[in-house]
């Protein structure tokens, strides 16, 4: 009788039908068909998804779904279906980036490794990175300049690597000065400086100038000088700092926290800059972007995407992008509640009311990118591609 | 009067420790996929190992009196709900002893229960990121929220089974005396 009652309840909080236990299941069958949902701006394509990108004209994606391939996918009507499975990785695909210019896609993993995607006759060639790392790699990013990309790892290091023409590979250079995992990166668009987020509650700024790679940088926040590997700036969080992006000027800094707060840093005026600490009712957020100088876009845990306007030098919450318009959803009252309330507590043994989210994704948000025309989209730990107008 | 003014208190004082867990948990269930730093391409939950304290958050308490009380540890990539329940008298601990161990032995059906519990608590739950991938964040909060209440209403009720078992059998027996 007691068991009965709790298989009952567990029942209900599975979020699908399939029975899940411990790690999450591998690779397995062939890409299946995305799961059919009445609005074309959500795609649901997988059971997780851990990160995708967008390539230069906003045509194709590239996502992780949660296990050791990189699925690329095209438009087909109103949906996206994969064109193309690239599987060269040996645990969890971490991170994609897709270089905007030169067209290449690179991947980083669980499994320590990064691999440099070149397209050559409608087939996607891996190149292998050496990236010197003994622990899992967390993020990648291409510099803007597309002559290098960082790796954030587990090894508590960043590795900056460029490519190599005498021995054709790419080499990697690291940063260390972290007390912990690095768990983001953002490069500076003069190309030479790099934010990176920890778990060690800090986000730091770095100068990644390779002699023979970069040329001297002119003007930045932080002064000329800029030796490879010096740090040039720290800036405290209370809690672990998830995700950080500069401006597209380069002169603004953001980061978000563990503690539910996102940081807006001001380096108009030269380094350290001025800081903003704005502290959210929401479960923390997971990653940040800049949409322009005076928005940026935040989401997380809560599900659902946060606009942050700066008005007139303050930067304040705007809104939740997924706020439903028009007149909230009616409690249920009377009969229909007490019937409601005792069919759950025979089907499912529950005495409360289990509301449903009514967000459109149904769990965190880990990546947001720009998509076609002028939408953001965000990918989470629901399998859901969702795409927002901002 | 004195008895159920106590009692008034006691029924006054579930709603908030309940919401009070209900908020903690919500909160600590915040968890992603974490790489393990200490070996390579291994993925471990971080409350169980316990190596790198920056990964780990400050354990709370909540406690509605000296024995229901709740121990939320969180990390990374896990959380360790640890629930210690009111046993009353020296029939109840034995029940839920019992219970507990019935409920431990068919763990994996729970996916989330630990096979034992953390010491000075009476049953603990040990929540990954793969749970909080497949599962829904909000309904296991609802589940152990409804656990603790559920819980306490099924050893009650063992409790009276036991006693009106007792209580028939004595009759039957001391009845061949007469």
């Amino acid at each position: 009788h007691a068991a009965q009652d709790f298989s009952c309840t567990t029942m209900a909080f599975r979020g699908r039908g399939r029975g899940r236990g411990g790690a999450s299941a591998g690779g397995g069958d062939a890409a299946p068909a995305a799961r059919k949902v009445a609005d074309p701006n959500i795609q649901w394509l997988a059971d997780t998804i851990t990160c995708h990108a967008w390539n230069a004209d906003k045509t194709k994606f590239a996502m992780c779904p949660n296990n050791t391939e990189v699925r690329i996918y095209t438009k087909s009507g109103d949906d996206w279906v994969v064109e193309q499975v690239l599987d060269e990785h040996d645990k969890v695909v971490t991170s994609i980036d897709w270089g905007a210019n030169t067209n290449r896609i690179v991947t980083c993993g669980q499994d320590r490794n990064a691999y440099v995607w070149s397209f050559k006759n409608g087939v996607w060639k891996p190149t292998l990175v050496i990236l010197r790392i003994n622990r899992a790699a967390t993020q990648v990013k291409w510099s803007p300049k597309e002559d290098k990309f960082a790796v954030a790892s587990g090894a508590k290091c960043v590795s900056i690597c460029y490519f190599e023409e005498d021995n054709d590979w790419w080499v990697s250079k690291h940063i260390r000065k972290h007390d912990s995992t690095v768990s983001d990166i953002a490069w500076h668009p003069g190309n030479v400086l790099l934010a990176t987020a920890s778990t060690d509650t800090k986000c730091r700024v770095f100068s990644t100038f390779i002699k023979g790679v970069d040329e001297r940088p002119t003007q930045t926040p932080f002064g000329t000088k800029l030796p490879f590997g010096s740090l040039q700036g720290t800036y405290e969080s209370a809690g672990w700092t998830h995700s950080c992006d500069w401006s597209p000027s380069g002169n603004q800094l953001v980061f978000v926290g563990h503690d539910s707060t996102i940081t807006f840093i001001d380096l108009n005026n030269g380094a350290p800059g001025d800081f903003q600490i704005l502290r959210v009712k929401e479960l923390p957020f997971m990653r940040v972007k800049f949409l322009d100088e005076t928005r940026a876009i935040a989401a997380g845990h809560s599900c659902y995407p946060v606009l942050f306007t700066n008005n007139g030098g303050t930067w304040e919450y705007t809104r939740n992008l997924d706020e439903k318009k028009g007149p909230a959803k009616k409690k249920a009252s009377g009969t229909r509640a007490a019937f409601a309330m005792f069919q759950n507590k025979v089907t499912k043994g529950q005495d409360g009311g289990v509301a449903n989210l009514d967000t459109k994704h149904k769990n965190s948000i880990t990546s947001i990118q720009f998509g076609p025309g002028n939408n953001i989209t965000t990918s989470a730990l629901d399998g859901k591609v969702v795409f927002w107008q901002v | 009067d004195e008895t159920q003014v106590s009692s008034y208190i006691m029924a006054n004082t579930l709603k908030p420790y309940l919401d009070a867990v209900r908020s903690t948990l919500t909160a600590a269930m915040c968890l992603e996929n974490f790489a393990s730093q200490q070996v390579e391409r291994h993925n471990k939950p971080e409350v169980e190992m316990g190596c790198d304290p920056e990964l780990l958050m400050k354990p709370v308490v909540i406690a509605r009196n000296a024995q229901e009380r709740v121990l939320v540890e969180a990390s990374v990539n896990s959380l360790r709900v640890s629930i210690g329940i009111k046993q009353a008298d020296e029939i109840e601990v034995i029940l839920c002893k019992k219970f507990v161990r019935f409920l431990n032995q068919r763990a994996e059906n729970f996916f989330i229960m630990r096979r034992t519990p953390v010491e000075g608590y009476s049953i603990s739950f040990l929540i990954t990121n793969a749970h909080t991938e497949s599962f829904m964040k909000h309904k296991l909060v609802d589940f152990l929220i409804q656990f603790m209440q559920d819980i306490d209403k099924e050893i009650s009720e063992l409790k009276l089974r036991v006693n009106a078992r007792a209580r028939i059998v004595a009759q039957s027996f001391l009845g061949e005396f007469q």
